[in-house]
């Protein structure tokens, strides 16, 4: 049984097709990553298949129970952490654990049980008397975690995890995850940050206008664009009055400056380090380091959703 | 078999949430000035514009007093705490929890409700401390300011499911409506001496019922007798409750 299927999800807010014939699977114990530019409809998925928003159509199951015709059935088993750290400011981290915990059911022993541990993992026992109001961002998140867990959930929901944290928090927050996929809870989380889910998600679905663009492995989407290789050089002396003549050399489709280094985009990695080579020679430059990097999850994000800067577009075979 | 066992298992715990929903709101919005303002003072302000200066003894005007007071104490909560807590997304912890519409518009009403009880004993113990005013019906007053204290509650629970952040969009609506029942539901002017629209529009009035009771409690008169007004106030729970159910789906979904 899978933990998560959706069916042709649609919806439509007013004139704006925020979703549009979504359908996507998640097997049980597995870590699946929602990645998207701002206004691609990570949010809006995740609310249709935590049962807050109703889809203009299609279907979606939780654990094989329909969210909107068995939504307390589908909602036992989830944990959700939303995007927000949305803890109640006027009272105790103890408290904000205790209430959740009532919301879904948990009995009593357990429950106070569950919340000392959670406090306990994530660094916050020792404030749990403390009203959230004084507590720091990173305090804020850490403690939304632990509510989303307090009902031991068999899924989790996570949108934007990680988001402008401090390293501490960071940490915390990548070790219990790492942990909770041990355990065997499936873990449906969004992220901007696209090496966070190249490290923690077996698949990854890139979405874009409300569309899926694709849905794999970091591993094998990287191989669909393996076009995009770089190969980044360092040179002894400054690399910025290259950067043209560096462009100019045959097969290579871009030429980008990265600090003191310079990255140059090609689909044939051994003709370009011949030529750069033979340009170092040609201008008395001196190649201190010189290494060939395979397209990063990022090069395939941008490639599937065109994400563009200004007018400037990332390279693109 | 399993979807009946399911709902029965569901009931008390259900109870359970609505219950931890009420606590939620006493310990975060019970001390919150705009809601001691709304809640206690403006009754209490209002009560003096409409008494300093009348000939009746102060004691007479103490069952109005307690009515206008659970008015507005029992519908002051959830229209201050549930934008707030749309505008900081708490709210969405609720709508995502494994309850029923049914237990958010009970849980959220229950703090309202025990609240105006607290607040309501204030006017009971000044009547009683200090204008020495008997309670001819205390199981007649304990049942009017229950019913009425939670028909007002859900009252309350009922303007604020408009999908709004903002406190004074829900509290401007429910002035609306809160201000003119204290007219037309003979707390300060008799129903027997309003105009006979006056006296249709009152029926309309969970107030009337409200304050029929209570002046029924302290000095024995009533216009429709407690056995109707409890079930009038009954009645108006049951809208209230029902149509505040279909609304929070409504504008949640």
């Amino acid at each position: 049984m899978y933990a998560v299927e959706a069916h042709d999800l649609t919806k439509q807010f007013g004139s704006l097709l925020a979703l549009n014939r979504v359908s996507f699977s998640v097997g049980e114990g597995e870590t699946f990553g929602f990645l998207g530019p701002n206004g691609a409809g990570k949010t809006t998925t995740i609310r249709i298949l935590t049962g807050i928003t109703r889809p203009t159509s299609g279907t979606a199951t939780i654990f094989g129970y329909d969210i909107q015709q068995e939504k307390l059935r589908a909602r036992r088993s989830m944990g959700i952490v939303s995007e927000t750290s949305n803890v109640y400011d006027d009272l105790t981290a103890w408290h904000n654990m205790i209430f959740t915990a009532e919301l879904y059911h948990v009995g009593r022993a357990e429950r106070e049980e569950k919340t000392k541990e959670l406090l306990e993992i994530f660094g916050l026992y020792g404030r749990r008397n403390d009203t959230v109001h004084g507590f720091s961002k990173g305090m804020k998140r850490r403690l939304t975690l632990a509510m989303g867990l307090v009902n031991s959930p068999r899924l989790l929901f996570l949108d934007e995890p990680t988001s402008g944290l401090d390293v501490q928090s960071n940490l915390i927050i990548r070790d219990v995850i790492a942990n909770l996929v041990k355990e065997g809870v499936t873990v449906f989380l969004t992220t901007h940050n696209i090496e966070e889910a190249n490290v923690m998600c077996d698949r990854v679905a890139i979405i874009n206008r409300g569309k899926i663009a694709a849905i794999d492995s970091p591993e094998k989407l990287k191989k669909t664009i393996q076009s995009v290789q770089s190969i980044e050089i360092a040179f002894d002396h400054s690399a910025k009055e290259h950067l043209e003549g560096l462009r100019e050399l045959a097969t290579v489709n871009d030429a980008r400056k990265e600090g003191d280094k310079v990255r140059l985009y090609t689909d044939d990695p051994a003709a370009v380090i011949d030529g750069v080579t033979a340009y170092a020679k040609q201008h008395n430059l001196r190649i201190i380091s010189m290494t060939t990097q395979g397209p990063s999850l990022e090069d395939v994000f941008i490639r599937l959703t065109g994400l563009t800067i200004g007018n400037e577009r990332r390279p693109q075979k | 078999m399993t979807d009946v066992l399911f709902f029965i298992r569901r009931i008390p715990q259900e109870v359970a949430a609505a219950w931890a929903i009420a606590r939620k709101d006493m310990r975060t919005y019970y001390l919150k000035p705009n809601i001691i303002m709304s809640g206690l003072l403006f009754p209490l302000f209002m009560f003096l514009a409409f008494a300093v200066g009348r000939n009746a003894p102060p004691g007479t005007l103490i069952p109005g007093l307690i009515a206008i007071t659970i008015l507005f104490s029992a519908s002051s909560i959830e229209p201050v705490s549930i934008p707030i807590e749309r505008r900081v997304r708490t709210f969405d912890r609720l709508l995502s929890a494994p309850i029923t519409f049914h237990t958010l518009v009970v849980g959220e009403s229950l703090s309202g409700f025990l609240y105006s009880l607290g607040i309501a004993m204030l006017p009971l113990i000044v009547g009683i401390a200090f204008y020495h005013t008997p309670v001819l019906h205390v199981v007649t007053l304990m049942a009017g300011l229950v019913l009425s204290a939670f028909c007002f509650a859900t009252l309350g629970t009922l303007f604020a499911a408009y999908p709004t952040e903002n406190v004074g969009e829900v509290m401007s609506m429910l002035n609306l409506v809160r201000l003119p029942l204290i007219f037309v539901s003979g707390v300060f002017i008799p129903l027997e001496t309003m105009p006979v629209a006056g006296q249709y529009i009152a029926l309309c009035s969970p107030l009337t019922y409200a304050n029929d009771m209570i002046r029924f409690a302290y000095d024995g008169t009533t216009h429709f007798g407690p056995f109707y007004d409890i079930v009038f106030l009954i009645l108006f729970i049951l809208i209230f409750q029902f149509v505040a159910n279909r609304l929070y789906k409504k504008f949640n979904q």
